[in-house]
C-alpha cells in the first residue's frame, strides 16, 4: 500500500514507525482500504487512552498478499462506526465502548457487555476511579453515601 | 428483540452442559428454526487488561496462561515474545525448538479435547473417552516437566524455567498417537449419524468468515489457506503443511483440526530429533526485579489453536505496561454464531457452536 494515494485523498495523514494517522475520516479511509487495497480482514480494533483523549488503533490485514496496515485516529468521546463494512467491527466497538465509553455512531447495538448494565463508569480509562459501593472493600463508603 | 405470540425465546446457558463455559445464547425460535440469535458473554471476565495496567511484567507472567486454560503455552509465548521484541533479545536454537515442541504439544491436547467434547455434544459419549486418555498423556508429560498440568507457566522472558528433559515420554507420544488418531477416524470420520448431523451443518463462506474476523482451523477449513507458522521466525526450519480444505461446514471444521493433530505432531518429531542432538541448555535471564520496556508500542501475533491470537503491548518506559490489548480468536467466533445460526435448526445448532471451538475464558478475558 503506497501512502501518496492516501494523501491525495485525505488532509493530515502522515506516517508514525508503523501506523498511518489519520485526523479525519475515518469511515472513507478505511472503506477506501477495503476497496482499493483488498484489505478484507480487520483483525482489531484497540483503544488507548491517552489521557486528553483516546487513541484507536485499526488493524487491517490483507489474507491475498499478507499485508498489514494500522491506521491510528485519536477521537474524544465519539466515533465514526465501521461496522457496516466489518461485521467483526461491531463486537470490537462493542467492547471499546464497554471499557472505555466511546460512543460509536452509525452502531446501533452498543450495551454493556463485561460490566453490569447499572456499572458506573469505564474501567480502561486512566481516571477511573474504583468507589462504586457494591464493590467489597468499599462497602464501608456506604454510610456516607 | 421482539417476540411474537409465533416465536418463542429460549435461553441456551449460561450453565448448559453444552458450552464448554459459561456463554448464554439468546435464541429467538419460530418453531424449531432459529431466526435470531444473541449471545451474552461476561460470565467469566477477570479483567485480564485492567490487571496488567497494575502489575509489572514478571507479576503478570503467571497469569496469561489463564486466558486460554487449554492452551496455556500460546498465551505465555505471546507475551514472552511480545517482552522479547521490546527488549531485542534472540532466542537460542535450542530454546526456540524447546518452545515449538512443547506448542505443538499444547495444540495436540487442546484439539483432542475439542474432539471429545464436541462428538459428546452431538451425543456420542464414547470418543470423549478416547480423546480424554490420549490427552492424558500429554498433561502427565507437562506435569512431570512443570509440574503443572494446565498452568504451565514454563516460559520466560528470553528463555524457558529448565531445560527440556524426558524426551523418551514424548516419543511414546509420538509412537501411540496415530494409531490412535487412526481409530479416532475409523469411529468417528465416516459415521453414518456424525455426517448427518453435521455435512452441510453451519456452512462459513470465506468472504463470511473474512468479514467476521475469523481465523485459524475455521478459516482453514472455508478453503483459505492462512496460516501464521508459515510465516513465523519460531517455526523456521519445520516443515508441515497447513491443512486448507473445501468443505466451509461442521465437517470440514472436524477433519481439519483432525489433520491438523497429524502435523503438529510431525512437528513434534522434528524438534525432538533436534533436541536430542544438541547441546544442553544455556540461557542467560533477564533480571525480573530491573525489568523495564523502552517505551513504545510492540505488537505481536501467533497461530493459536482457536484462530490467531495477537498482543499489543504501549510501554512508557516504566516497569508496568500503560496500555496491554489482547486479541483472541474465540471472540470473533461467538459473534459469528449471530449470524451462522439463523435459519438453522435448534438440534443443529450445538453442532455448529461446538464445530467453531470457542472457549469462553479467550472471550471474557
Amino acid at each position: 500500500m503506497n501512502i501518496d494515494e492516501l494523501k491525495k485523498i485525505v488532509d493530515g495523514c502522515e506516517l508514525q514507525e508503523n501506523k498511518i494517522c489519520i485526523k479525519n475520516d475515518l469511515h472513507y479511509v478505511i472503506e477506501f482500504l477495503k476497496n482499493n487495497y483488498g484489505l478484507n480482514l480487520l483483525k482489531s480494533i484497540t483503544a488507548i487512552d491517552l489521557g486528553e483523549d483516546v487513541e484507536l488503533l485499526y488493524n487491517l490485514f490483507s489474507v491475498d498478499d499478507g499485508e498489514n496496515v494500522v491506521i491510528s485516529i485519536k477521537v474524544q468521546n465519539e466515533a465514526e462506526s465501521v461496522s457496516d463494512l466489518f461485521d467483526s467491527a461491531k463486537a470490537d466497538e462493542n467492547e471499546i465502548y464497554d471499557l472505555f465509553g466511546i460512543n460509536f455512531t452509525g452502531n446501533e447495538n452498543l450495551k454493556r457487555l463485561y460490566m453490569p448494565e447499572n456499572w458506573k463508569g469505564y474501567p480502561l480509562r486512566k481516571d477511573y476511579v474504583q468507589d462504586d459501593t457494591r464493590l467489597a472493600w468499599n462497602e464501608n463508603d456506604r454510610s456516607n453515601a | 428483540m421482539k417476540t411474537t405470540a409465533a416465536t418463542l425465546k429460549l435461553n441456551l446457558g449460561p450453565q448448559h452442559p453444552s458450552t464448554h463455559g459459561v456463554l448464554r445464547l439468546i435464541l429467538e425460535l419460530e418453531g424449531e428454526k432459529i431466526l435470531s440469535c444473541e449471545p451474552d458473554i461476561g460470565y467469566l471476565h477477570r479483567g485480564m487488561e485492567k490487571m496488567a495496567e497494575g502489575m509489572t511484567y514478571v507479576q503478570y507472567l503467571p497469569t496469561v496462561d489463564r486466558i486460554d486454560y487449554l492452551a496455556g503455552c500460546f498465551y505465555s509465548e505471546l507475551f514472552c515474545k511480545t517482552v522479547e521484541k521490546a527488549l531485542d533479545i534472540s532466542l537460542s536454537q535450542r530454546v526456540r525448538t524447546i518452545r515449538v515442541v512443547l506448542l505443538e504439544l499444547n495444540r495436540i491436547s487442546s484439539h483432542l479435547l475439542w474432539i471429545g467434547a464436541f462428538l459428546m455434544d452431538l451425543g456420542a459419549l464414547s470418543p470423549f473417552f478416547y480423546a480424554m486418555r490420549e490427552r492424558e498423556m500429554i498433561l502427565r508429560y507437562f506435569e512431570k516437566l512443570t509440574g503443572q498440568r494446565m498452568m504451565y507457566n514454563y516460559f520466560v522472558f528470553g528463555g524457558v524455567r529448565k531445560d527440556i528433559d524426558y524426551l523418551e515420554d514424548i516419543e511414546e507420544i509420538i509412537k501411540v498417537l496415530p494409531k490412535k488418531i487412526e481409530d479416532y477416524e475409523k469411529i468417528i470420520t465416516d459415521n453414518p449419524i456424525f455426517l448427518t448431523r453435521t455435512r452441510g451443518k453451519g456452512i462459513l463462506e470465506p468472504e463470511t468468515a473474512f468479514n467476521n474476523s475469523i481465523t485459524g482451523v475455521n478459516l482453514r477449513a472455508s478453503g483459505v489457506e492462512y496460516d501464521l507458522r508459515k510465516t513465523d521466525k519460531l517455526y523456521e526450519g519445520f516443515e508441515f503443511t497447513p491443512v486448507v480444505l473445501d468443505g466451509k461446514d461442521a465437517w470440514a471444521r472436524y477433519k481439519a483440526r483432525v489433520l491438523e493433530l497429524r502435523e503438529s505432531l510431525k512437528i513434534v518429531e522434528q524438534g525432538v530429533n533436534i533436541l536430542k542432538d544438541s547441546e544442553p541448555l544455556r540461557q542467560k535471564l533477564i533480571n525480573p526485579l530491573t525489568l523495564k520496556l523502552p517505551e513504545g508500542e510492540y505488537y505481536s501475533e501467533i497461530e493459536a489453536p482457536r484462530g490467531l491470537a495477537s498482543l499489543y503491548i504501549k510501554s512508557t518506559g516504566m516497569d508496568k505496561p500503560y496500555r496491554l490489548k489482547w486479541r483472541t480468536g474465540s471472540y470473533y467466533a461467538v459473534n459469528l454464531l449471530r449470524r451462522l445460526l439463523v435459519g438453522e435448526y435448534l438440534n443443529d445448532a450445538i453442532a455448529i457452536a461446538g464445530s467453531l471451538d470457542i472457549i469462553l475464558p479467550e472471550v471474557d478475558k
